[in-house]
């Protein structure tokens, strides 16, 4: 009789056991989240629009621009995220969702250390003086953020420059930035580009 | 015509000197921008791995900035060659990594105590529930015994 009792005791115990310590399992796991990362260039207003303070994508020369970027991690972890420059015209290959537009020049990168669950905001503050050369095209010498670049592309009476703005992330396994950020199966590519015109 | 000799190469030597000197600043410099570089790589990491810990978000916040500050003095000393900046950045990514493990240490301990509790808890309340269905009989019982006594003194 005894020898009965303690066998389903035990066979209680387990089973009690069993249930609770599932439920603790799931108390102490995290709760699945999608990582990724968002991004977007502002204008001085702090829209997504209106970056010239015109309705056109018309600029002159000399005129500064105080654009920022804001940068929302939520990849579970801090991430160290660069930011890359390039200027391109209407026949440069854009970066994508898969690759970078290496074949375009960089006119330079900012970085930052991003917390999970924050936003990071760095400044993008830009202007350029124009350099006509024979044959109708336009090509500008650039500062952006106090550092002076000349970048080698032209447009087209300067016409149809635009600015690509890459995301890189920091892989410490591979200790270098890589394109974009940490996808489920792959990574993924986030850029953005703003078209101007230069009058 | 010896003394003619020696003179110029004395010469030749003082004109040569200060390129010899200049080149070994420069490579100093680099060579501790590199450092600088090093160890904030290396304190990337360390809190990245105590953020993967579960340390919390105030403590990964607070060497965030850390990590900003020190990024700021060693862009400073790639782009004005500033030796002081690439010292300081060097200290701050020390320093932070070093709080970095000390954070992560302690996240560390703090989930391993946290799942021992919650398991233990899980036995214990196995066992208590268990005795609580094999001796219900005797709860009823007790509860039996008191009403009966209730009615009596009624």
């Amino acid at each position: 009789m005894i020898q009965r009792r303690i066998i389903v005791f035990i066979l209680l115990f387990a089973s009690f056991s069993l249930v609770y310590s599932s439920i603790a399992y799931y108390a102490l796991s995290k709760p699945p989240a999608q990582e990724f990362m968002a991004w977007g260039v502002f204008s001085p207003s702090g829209t997504l629009s209106n970056y010239f303070s015109g309705s056109e994508a018309n600029v002159t020369s000399g005129k500064s621009f105080d654009w920022h970027f804001a940068i929302t991690n939520r990849m579970g972890s801090i991430q160290y995220v660069q930011i890359v420059y390039r200027l391109g015209n209407s026949t440069s290959s854009s970066p994508n969702a898969t690759a970078s537009a290496d074949s375009v020049p960089q006119l330079g990168n900012s970085s930052t250390f991003i917390p999970n669950a924050r936003t990071a905001l760095v400044n993008f503050t830009w202007s350029f003086t124009k350099k006509p050369v024979p044959g109708g095209s336009v090509y500008i010498d650039m500062t952006i953020n106090g550092q002076q670049v000349s970048p080698s592309v032209s447009a087209v009476a300067g016409q149809k420059f635009r600015f690509f703005f890459e995301l890189w992330t920091y892989d410490v396994a591979l200790n270098s930035f890589q394109y974009g950020y940490r996808g489920q199966n792959s990574r993924v590519g986030v850029p953005l580009q703003v078209w101007f015109n230069v009058v | 015509m010896r003394f003619r000799l020696m003179a110029l190469l004395g010469v030749l030597m003082l004109c040569v000197s200060p390129f010899s000197l200049s080149r070994e600043q420069a490579y100093g410099q680099s060579a501790q921008v590199d450092n600088a570089r090093t160890a904030l790589l290396q304190a990337f990491a360390l809190v990245q791995e105590a953020d993967l810990q579960g340390a919390s978000l105030s403590q990964i916040s607070q060497l965030a900035d850390s990590l900003n500050l020190a990024l700021h003095y060693e862009e400073n000393a790639t782009g004005l060659g500033s030796a002081i900046d690439a010292n300081r950045s060097l200290q701050l990514s020390n320093a932070t990594a070093v709080q970095a493990l000390s954070v992560s240490n302690a996240a560390r301990t703090q989930s391993v105590f946290d799942q021992a509790s919650a398991y233990s808890l899980a036995v214990v309340a196995g066992f208590g529930s268990a005795l609580s269905v094999l001796e219900v009989h005797r709860f009823n019982n007790i509860v039996r015994k008191i009403r009966m006594r209730r009615i009596r003194l009624e």
